[in-house]
């Protein structure tokens, strides 16, 4: 190699370095695209939120600086206060019930020995349909004199009252995103050798034992990586508690949850400002959430 | 959990390394025939026959009643889309009259043609451009040799750490500035590359061997050439997956159209519409599950046909909010 380097001609050099810069100019050009967007979009907003947050921010623009104010407010502010009580109280339920129900399918799809890809396609359709669209169905089922009172005996205006709204959107979101969990978790049941069943069924282990006792410590990473999917897309819901409750997340605050609350100061309070400070502190609680996720499963996993 | 991230000859992969998420599931597709080979090997175990006769029947069972409350809500949908009003407070699932007047009501009366053709204009333009912005950068992070490649490339990672709805202000202020809301534009702006779908397709050009790349460079192609003649056409199955993963979840985006287009109904998709007839038509339930319908039906169309492709985009797309 040293020996061609040191005997090619200068020209052949030269063709090699210009070759290299070709290369760069041509690898920034192609990025250019996506990250002038990734820039303006993204990286210029999270900055701006952090400068609007700064200051007391109406329709037309600035109006005084307020320095931490907006943050110091909300420490005090019991709308957002029940706005995050809501919001961990629905993030909760939420990924409980569709981790428990997207494994319960996984498990079931799983032991299909016939048809499993066509119902695996199926089950996962709701999680593909349009979210505004699911939330309309789901009133017109879950009205007072809609289906599914009719079917279970039941009594409730179910987005109507304050007990039950919030818990029929767990409900509805559950079973839209069940979907999306079943095809996590079909992927890490499916990574479980053959032979540790095998080895259950020799000793003798029934189905129920062998599930609890087997397989689901196995899936010990998909639990973990659903939950914390779940738990990032839980404290995000928006779609659902602002279309059910024509964007006043009522009955009395009951759907009021942070990223609603969040729209209300920005768009019915017009208080920019304070609804950039709630952006940021939602990001921080994303963040902290993941990172307790983390820890816990971290330690457990080295224990 | 090492299999997912391995791109194999079989096909399309799933990016299952997501950054900065957890540990990743194995790639959906591949391990399916590894789990059908686990259920024969079960079955074909000896003096079981009669307990996998009842696990079978078991599991249908199951699968029928799971197939049954899953499928129940879209079935009414279309049912009470072709009822009368009167008719809906019977809970009859087959209409005694069907008839179309509902959709004639909410694609006329309603605007529901016209926030259909928004939403279609603007899904499509997203995805034409998302493809093209997408595969040209993910082929410059996976082929191309250039200074600060590995930082600007976790740069796009770090993007979908940022949550939607800590940008909602300062682009809705900006775009404000800007004059931009109520502008089709504003919208396409806003989706035009995302770094999931550059992932994506960097990881497919990454299994592309070097060979074909060589071979045209050796005949003379440029740089441009060879992407476009040469890496887009072998990337086919990236490009199938970003396009309607792309597609889909702009046409089901509520949120940003809610932001852009608030002051111009002329503008709403059928997300919007959709909010918007709730609040005002509430219990116009033949119209309103009409409009879901229009909604819900092209991408049922699309998943009826493509439906490897979301299976295998779902670990990029993440969970529905």
């Amino acid at each position: 190699m040293a020996a061609t380097a040191t005997t090619s001609s200068a020209t052949g050099a030269r063709s090699i370095g210009g070759e290299r810069l070709k290369e760069t100019l041509v690898g920034y050009g192609f990025i250019a695209g996506p990250m002038l967007v990734y820039g303006l979009l993204f990286f210029y907003p999270i900055a701006y939120s952090i400068y609007i947050s700064r200051y007391d921010w109406g329709a037309l623009g600035k109006i005084s600086s307020r320095g931490s104010g907006n943050y110091r407010d909300l420490l005090h502010d019991h709308r957002f206060g029940l706005a995050v009580k809501n919001g961990l109280k629905f993030t909760i339920g939420f990924a409980v019930f569709s981790m428990a129900l997207g494994l319960f399918v996984a498990v079931v799809v799983n032991n299909a020995v016939r048809a499993r890809t066509f119902f695996r396609s199926a089950y996962y359709f709701p999680s593909i349909a349009s979210s505004a669209a699911i939330t309309a169905i789901a009133l017109f089922v879950l009205s007072a004199d809609g289906i599914f009172n009719k079917l279970t005996g039941l009594h409730h205006a179910w987005f109507g009252e304050s007990g039950t709204a919030l818990w029929a959107i767990v409900g509805l979101n559950s079973w839209t995103t069940s979907g999306t969990v079943m095809l996590f978790y079909l992927a890490y049941l499916q990574a479980i050798p053959t032979e540790v069943y095998e080895a259950a069924a020799i000793d003798g282990a029934g189905a129920w034992r062998t599930f609890w006792k087997v397989t689901f410590p196995l899936l010990k990473p998909g639990h973990f990586f659903v939950s914390t999917l779940l738990v990032i897309g839980g404290l995000k819901m928006f779609d659902q508690a602002f279309i059910a409750s024509g964007g006043s997340g009522g009955p009395n605050n009951s759907t009021l949850v942070p990223v609603l609350y969040l729209y209300r100061v920005a768009f019915y309070d017009v208080r920019f400002g304070y609804a950039a400070a709630i952006g940021l502190a939602l990001m921080l609680l994303m963040f902290t959430l993941t990172l307790i996720q983390r820890l816990t499963f971290g330690r457990a996993e080295a224990a | 959990m090492a299999g997912g991230d391995v791109p194999t000859e079989k096909g399309f992969v799933p990016p299952a390394e997501a950054p900065l998420v957890p540990p990743s599931p194995p790639a959906v597709e591949e391990l399916a025939f590894a789990g059908e080979a686990a259920a024969g090997v079960l079955a074909g175990i000896p003096g079981r026959t009669g307990v996998e006769r009842t696990r079978t029947i078991v599991v249908y069972t199951l699968l029928g009643a799971i197939a049954l409350v899953y499928f129940v809500p879209f079935l009414w949908t279309i049912s009470t889309s072709l009822k009368s009003l009167p008719e809906t407070e019977q809970f009859n699932l087959l209409p005694h009259h069907p008839t179309l007047h509902a959709y004639h009501d909410v694609l006329t009366t309603f605007h529901f043609l016209r926030y259909a053709a928004n939403s279609a204009g603007l899904a499509a333009t997203v995805t034409v451009l998302n493809v093209f912005l997408c595969s040209l950068g993910g082929y410059a992070f996976a082929r191309l040799r250039f200074p600060g490649r590995e930082v600007l490339f976790m740069a796009v990672l770090a993007t979908l750490m940022i949550p939607d709805q800590l940008r909602l202000v300062p682009i809705f202020v900006k775009f404000s500035q800007w004059h931009l809301l109520g502008h089709y534009h504003a919208y396409v702006l806003i989706k035009l590359a995302s770094a999931a779908q550059l992932f994506l397709m960097r990881q497919y050009f990454l299994t592309i061997p070097r060979d074909l790349e060589e071979a045209a460079k050796l005949d003379g192609a440029g740089y441009f050439k060879t992407f476009w003649k040469v890496m887009l056409p072998l990337a086919g199955p990236a490009i199938a997956a970003v396009a309607i993963l792309e597609f889909e979840g702009t046409w089901n985006d509520f949120f940003w159209p809610l932001i852009i287009f608030t002051t111009a109904p002329s503008h709403f998709t059928l997300p919007v519409g959709i909010f918007s007839f709730v609040t005002t038509y509430q219990t116009q339930w033949p119209q309103l599950m009409a409009g879901s319908a229009i909604a819900i039906a092209p991408i049922a169309v699309i998943y009826l046909f493509f439906q490897r492709y979301f299976v295998a985009g779902v670990a990029s797309a993440g969970v529905k909010g």
